[in-house]
């Protein structure tokens, strides 16, 4: 038997004592794990909607916390479109709205003339006119929760709308919305000539990165471009306060696994003392028995990792049964699973090494008399 | 130049704060492949002058010198364990979760064997000891007998020129313990190890070369 099959044996010499560790510790890796899993999910569909049909990057107000935010001028639709390898730009305004029981119910004013930046597939009627008409279309999945369809009208702000059609767009947050024309929805927020951010498609064979430069340039204090999520980053800060979020919870499922490894190695190593003293008197160095207290450690909390990935899949795929489905998708990333085996190393060494450097020191006749 | 494997000169070992020596100036000579019996009764420090020549603890004064190492001085004393000394306790101490022959080969752990060495080194001394039929069991399947039989395999995994045994019958019943010490004066003859072993009882006692008496914590003549 190799020194490394003894580590593996050894913690589940006292099974119930070892299971409840690992509960313990997986707990805290499930959760990161699934909070990975929804801010991959979270940031996929962010990047569906900025890669949003025919655009290529948008500009938004320079300098605000979240996109959503956003305001600036309609002027700059025209001025952007007047940019060197600039084809097409389209002002769109984002607003919520409290619709019956959704209280987060996204209304998106763009020109009907530029539907097509919104990659969308009309199932049934028709894109709402042109003009200042009462008209919108409204999203699958809101036609389903709301149970309303093609001929039926929505009351916003006070304001009939006559539903004219129903599209899909496949990215959950548009679809549990709905569009209608821009000069309404500045109408309804009272918001004239502004709008939340443009829609940038460049010419045929035009630089992505030229023409950002030069809109960053041209309108420095005003505007900001984001072609990607990379940019998006320092526009958008709701999806770092999640990143924050998780990396905190992570911090806690350390403490917290840390010490409860501590609490079942030094248990473990308290009842092993007569052992561990034998060990020694056969030679074995300190360094070894630090190694195996160490690595039993190791074991456990790894072990742990495995439980916690496949807990916090379960998790995420229990959520979207119960109705989650219809706000997020799912990410499975490798790196949320790698983060979470990070972090059960990590727990296993700062939660093992103390009780494993106790065992080390423990002197041998002392540990020998030990009843 | 003699051919003592062991010298110890007034050996002396106090604990808590020397309130309590066990060891009060102990003087004693052991010749290389000698079989040394020591009495004496409880709590005069037997095991303690046992743990002193197995360099399980420090003395505190006087000096000691064990094949060739002077005990007092040296400070990783891992590798003098490992080479020069095997253990027999009076309970077995073995490893409950891992089998016969794995707690055999515990010892030779980083000592450069390989694994197959180190399996192979456990099947012969197994043998040795007449457990060949059950290597794979676990310790806590064995007798009494067996287990005290599996330690003395595990004492001679690094070929030992000492082996030290505190009352390694003491907890078997008299037949039983026959057979332990049968394995023990074998091995002294044939091999030429250095035996010392503690015990209770004259009659194991008379067995050995030389019976030292101890009474508390120094050796009477
Ligand atoms: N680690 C220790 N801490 C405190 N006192 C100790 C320690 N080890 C031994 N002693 C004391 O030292 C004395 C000698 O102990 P030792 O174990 O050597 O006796 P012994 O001759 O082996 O006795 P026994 O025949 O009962 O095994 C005893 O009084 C014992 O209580
Ligand atoms: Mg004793």
């Amino acid at each position: 038997m190799s020194f490394f099959s003894l580590i593996v044996k050894n913690p589940f010499r006292n099974k119930t004592r070892t299971a409840l560790a690992i509960v313990g510790i997986a707990i805290g890796i499930a959760t990161i794990v699934a909070l990975g899993i929804i801010t991959d999910g979270l940031k996929a569909s962010t990047e569906e909607t900025l890669k949003a049909g025919g655009s290529d990057f948008i500009v938004v107000e320079a300098n605000v916390s979240d996109m959503f935010f956003s305001k600036i001028d309609e002027k700059y639709v025209n001025e952007i479109t007047k940019i060197d390898g600039v084809d097409q730009a389209a002002g769109v305004l984002m607003a919520m709205q409290s619709v019956e029981d959704n209280p987060y119910f996204v209304i998106i004013g763009i020109d009907a003339k530029n539907i097509q930046f919104s990659d969308m597939k009309i199932t049934k009627g028709k894109v709402f006119s042109s003009g200042d008409a009462r008209e919108i279309i409204i999203g699958k999945v809101a036609s389903e929760k709301m149970n309303k369809t093609v001929g039926d009208t929505i009351t916003l702000s006070g304001d009939k709308y006559t539903i004219t059609g129903i599209f899909e767009t496949g990215d959950l947050q548009q679809d549990g919305g709905a569009f209608m024309s821009l000069a309404n929805v500045q109408k309804m927020e009272s918001k004239e000539d502004k709008v939340t951010m443009i829609y940038v498609k460049i010419d045929k064979g035009a630089d992505v990165e030229k023409v950002t430069a030069e809109v960053d340039k041209k309108y420095k204090s005003e505007l900001t471009t984001v072609a990607s999520l990379e940019d998006l980053a320092s526009v958008d800060q709701g999806l770092s306060i999640i990143d924050t979020a998780s990396w905190a919870i992570s911090l806690l499922a350390i403490v917290i696994g840390g010490i409860g490894v501590i609490n079942t190695m030094i248990m473990s190593v308290y009842e092993r003392t007569r052992e561990i003293g034998v060990l020694k008197a056969v030679g074995w160095k300190n360094r070894r028995i630090l190694g195996m207290i160490l690595g039993e450690s190791i074991v456990l909390t790894l072990v742990a990792g495995i439980v916690g990935c496949v807990m916090g899949i379960v998790a995420i795929q229990a959520l979207m049964l119960l109705g989650m489905g219809g706000f997020l998708k799912p990410v499975y990333n490798f790196d949320v699973f790698a983060r979470g085996f990070a972090v059960a190393l990590i727990v296993g060494l700062i939660g093992g090494f103390y009780p494993a450097y106790r065992a080390s020191r423990l002197p041998p006749t002392e540990a020998l008399r030990y009843e | 130049m003699n051919d003592n494997i062991i010298e110890i000169k007034n050996l002396e070992k106090g604990f808590e704060n020397s309130k309590i020596m066990a060891l009060n100036g102990i003087d004693l000579e052991i010749k290389k492949g000698e079989f040394v019996s020591i009495i004496g009764p409880s709590g005069s420090g037997k095991s303690t002058l046992l743990n002193m020549i197995g360099a399980l603890d420090k003395p505190d004064k006087g000096s000691i010198m064990v094949a060739g190492n002077n005990l007092t001085q040296k400070k990783d004393l891992s590798n003098f364990r490992s080479q020069e000394i095997g253990f027999i306790f009076q309970l077995h101490n073995l490893i409950p979760n891992i089998s016969v022959q794995e707690n055999v080969e515990i010892p030779m752990y980083g000592t450069g064997r390989s694994g197959k060495e180190m399996r192979e080194r456990a099947l012969k001394l197994l043998d040795y000891v007449g457990l060949s039929e059950k290597i794979k069991r676990k310790p806590t399947e064995l007798s009494g007998g067996e287990r005290q039989r599996v330690a003395i395999a595990r004492a001679l995994a690094n070929e030992p020129s000492i082996i030290l045994a505190d009352e390694p019958t003491g907890s078997l019943d008299s037949k039983t313990g026959k057979m332990i010490l049968d394995r023990l004066s074998d091995l002294h003859s044939k091999e030429n190890v250095t035996l010392i072993m503690v015990t209770h009882d004259m009659s194991i006692a008379s067995l050995a070369d030389r019976t030292i008496k101890v009474l508390d914590g120094k050796v009477q003549n």
